[in-house]
């Protein structure tokens, strides 16, 4: 089961409850994520094993702490993205974005994904970020004293090391190779500086062309 | 009223702090060597006036130590007025630090310093457009010759509101500044942090999560580095309006020589022998000098008054300890503290740890370690305090037990005074090539045995320039200062006591309590024991007590030259001293500090005896 539907049953289901107060059954489940009762059916039985839900009698089943707890993770998380997204859209002076940002829940993922596929984005959301494609090869080790190159991407933890971006090394910034010993480490020159790097870490540094 | 002073490493800052405030403190141009707050007061037109020098940063968002201090300054403390301090030299550089400082909102002056030495390099700074852009007075500094150094204090207390500077992020970071600022009322700096994964509030960090991920999923970049990559280029534009290039700067670049593996790797290995030699040659020289003069005119007469025998010993004991500390003091350490000072403010320390980088990430560390480990040399305790510039514990680890072991000025001393003056020079030569062996293994078992997660350089290379004699006397001076005041009273005191259980025949018992011991393992009379027990107070006495239990200075008299041999390396291993047991508790905590003292114990005992066995 992929994450996001597990995410979005739970999501629906704490809606159900809260609005009514009582235990959502199959029907109300099915009918508020837009499919069939067999499929709903067929799915609250993982989520019960998988600990999300308990059974309440006949065919009503509500949130354990264990779902109650990411049901709310998600709802906070589609209320965080539609406000970003509505922001992004440049209509934040609208009276009805504003209130967007505060709204509790009933934003579905649906709704995100048209928000975010007419903003150009076309990318998965509930993935995490997308996985580098390999084709820059090139790293600032592949480049020889005097050498000019643009910086394409860093990798590391979190996007690469935190000291290169405060010195000045961040994709898309040109840097000059001024050194580079027998062993592999580097100096290059960036902002009228000298930067030395160690060679695993002028490995993790994708430029993207060294003449 | 309180300023601070902020900017990068090796800016002039702490230059700029010493002449504001006139107190002493140090000035250093390897990146952060002043990790530690500096406080002064000044007065001001009958107000006194704190000024505070923060560590050099390269960013308010970095994980460092440093950096974290800084931020939580700023954040915390009442500060009144921010004094930005940057190079005009490398201007573009400096001002992405000064950009988050002015997003923290505090009423901000702005100092460019070192506009002589850009006018040599042929930049022609216009401090106008970076005035009107700001909103805060900016005033052109050279703080070597003190010119407009006056100026500072009076803007700072112009100085009441914040940069009006705003700058300009990428699109999708403005619309998560703004979601941001909706749901949780926060202010831009927070949502600018809470982005980059800082911050308390755990729902305020979730929201800005998944907003990260969000925008991570339509770039290629990171969050923190489209906002680095901003502000850079932000600080670009603002260089650009300052700094007119008016002529090519001269072509002589020292570095094509000094960092070039032939012909650096050789200078780097002179540079560190000559080092070496020049504390033997003209400290042992000076040493004598003033071993002699003592001699002559204090210790002589004073036993020509015919005293009672109990004031007699106390007065030599008093006499000897000054003897000894001063004849230590002034030539090794001073002398020590005076090249190292060198070394720094002129940036080669940098260009010796690009150099070492290799050889010390063979022994588990990065290239920085060759610092600590140089500063070893002159006295273990400012090297294992200075061990923090290492980022993981691991390698601050491995450094403890290196730095430790590396022969200090104190341990100089010993082989100086005692294997070069009584055996040789090749034989003194000899026990550093001991203690570097064992150093090398040590560092090469640790780095393979360590757990924990390796990190690499990166290290600005300061620029190079010309030590100014006057700042590096100054710097070797106050070191010398802290010596004598910690050293002097200790070595005072020990030689009384030593004097008084001399007096009342106590230490014979002990001696010969261990005599068979000491004989058996490292063929040393028993007294040795009792001078290498005062060497753990400190080092050097290892060498005066040896000379006062023998009851002579010529040691070579009453010791063979395999003993005196065996003595040295033996206590040039042995336990560090009590100041180096101190910092290493304060640095890696007491489990670490055991473990580095039963160590060198240890192998002392074991190198002393097998030297011992192999050749008696």
């Amino acid at each position: 089961m992929l994450p996001s539907t597990v995410e979005d049953y739970l999501e629906a289901i704490l809606e159900i409850t809260e609005k009514s107060g009582r235990p959502a059954t199959l029907e109300e489940i099915a009918a508020a994520l837009k499919t069939g009762k067999e499929t709903a059916s067929s799915t609250i039985v993982a989520l019960v094993e998988e600990g999300y839900l308990e059974r309440m009698g006949g065919d009503a089943v509500r949130l354990t702490e264990k779902g109650a707890a990411l049901a709310s993770k998600t709802a906070r998380k589609h209320t965080v993205l539609l406000c970003f997204l509505t922001e992004m859209l440049g209509v934040d002076t609208d009276s009805a974005s504003r209130e967007a940002c505060t709204l509790e829940h009933g934003i579905s993922d649906d709704t995100i994904e048209r928000l975010s596929t007419y903003m150009g984005g076309d990318l998965p959301l509930t993935g995490r970020t997308r996985r580098r494609r390999g084709r820059e090869t090139v790293t600032l080790l592949d480049c020889n004293e005097g050498d000019t190159a643009r910086v394409a991407l860093m990798r590391g933890q979190g996007g690469g090391h935190r000291r290169l971006l405060d010195l000045g090394i961040f994709p898309g910034e040109i840097v000059e190779v001024r050194r580079k010993l027998p062993n592999n480490s580097v100096v290059v020159r960036v902002k009228g500086c000298d930067i030395a790097i160690s060679p695993e870490i002028a490995g993790s540094i994708f430029v993207e062309s060294c003449p | 009223m309180r300023i601070a002073l902020i900017g990068n490493p090796s800016v002039g800052k702490s230059l700029i702090f010493n002449q504001l405030t006139g107190l002493g403190v140090e000035v250093s141009n390897y990146p952060g060597t002043t990790v530690e707050l500096q406080r002064g007061n000044t007065c001001f037109q009958r107000e006194i006036i704190e000024i505070v020098d923060l560590p050099g940063v390269y960013s308010l968002e970095g994980n460092s130590e440093e950096e974290d201090l800084v931020r939580r300054f700023l954040e915390q403390e009442d500060v009144d007025a921010v004094v930005v301090v940057a190079s005009a030299t490398r201007l573009e550089r400096n001002l992405y630090l000064l950009l988050q400082v002015a997003e923290y909102g505090l009423p901000m002056v702005v100092v460019l310093n070192m506009v002589d030495e850009a006018a040599k390099q042929g930049l022609d700074i216009d401090p106008g457009p970076l005035h009107d852009l700001l909103g805060v007075e900016v005033i052109l500094t050279a703080a070597s010759k003190g010119l407009n150094i006056d100026r500072i204090i009076p803007a700072a207390l112009a100085a009441s509101r914040p940069a009006k500077v705003e700058i300009p992020y990428d699109h999708h970071i403005e619309a998560a500044i703004r979601s941001l600022g909706k749901m949780f009322g926060v202010d831009r700096k927070e949502s600018l942090r809470a982005l980059q994964g800082f911050g308390e509030n755990p729902e305020l960090l979730e929201a800005a999560r998944t907003i990260a991920d969000e925008i991570e999923s339509r770039h290629r970049m990171t969050v923190a580095q489209i906002i680095a990559a901003n502000r850079h280029n932000f600080a670009r534009r603002l260089a650009e309006l300052t700094v007119r290039e008016q002529h090519p700067p001269p072509g002589a670049d020292p570095d094509s020589i000094l960092t070039r593996f032939i012909p650096g790797m050789p200078i780097l290995i002179a540079v560190l022998v000559g080092m070496l030699l020049s504390v033997f040659v003209v400290g042992s020289f000076l040493e004598e000098m003033i071993v002699e003069f003592f001699e002559v005119y204090a210790v002589q007469p004073f036993l020509a008054l015919g005293l009672h025998p109990l004031l007699e010993e106390l007065g030599v004991s008093v006499l000897i300890a000054l003897q000894a500390g001063l004849g230590i003091a002034l030539p090794y350490v001073f002398l020590f503290y005076v090249i190292i000072s060198i070394l720094e403010d002129s940036g080669y320390m940098t260009r010796a740890a690009f150099l070492a980088d290799n050889v010390m990430h063979r022994l588990g560390m990065h290239g920085g370690a060759v610092i600590p480990l140089t500063l070893a040399f002159g006295c273990n305790v400012p090297a294992i305090m200075s061990i923090r510039l290492l980022r993981s514990r691991r390698e601050r680890i491995i450094a403890s037990f290196l730095v430790t072991m590396v022969p200090c000025s104190a341990r100089t001393v010993i082989i100086a005074g005692i294997v070069a003056g009584f055996v040789g020079l090749a034989a003194a030569f000899s026990v550093y090539a001991i203690v570097f062996i064992l150093i090398i293994l040590t560092g090469l078992i640790l780095s393979r045995v360590m757990p924990g997660e390796r990190f690499g350089m990166i290290m600005e290379m300061v620029p190079l320039r010309r030590p100014e004699p006057r700042l590096v006397m100054k710097k070797a001076w106050s070191r010398l200062s802290e010596f004598l005041f910690i050293a002097m009273p200790l070595l005072l005191l020990g030689s009384v006591v030593l004097g008084l259980l001399e007096f009342f025949g106590i230490m014979t018992v002990f001696e010969g309590i261990v005599e068979p011991y000491t004989m058996g393992l490292l063929g040393l009379p028993g007294y040795s024991a009792t001078a290498l027990i005062f060497g753990i107070l400190r080092k050097e006495m290892a060498f005066e007590t040896l000379a006062i239990l023998a009851g002579t200075a010529d040691l070579g008299a009453v010791l063979s030259s395999l003993q005196l041999y065996v003595f040295a390396v033996v206590t040039v291993l042995f336990v560090p001293c009590l100041a180096t047991v101190t910092v290493l508790l304060r640095e890696v905590g007491s489990r670490i500090t055991l473990a580095v003292t039963v160590y060198t114990v240890t192998l002392g005992l074991l190198i002393g005896g097998f030297i011992h066995h192999l050749f008696s």
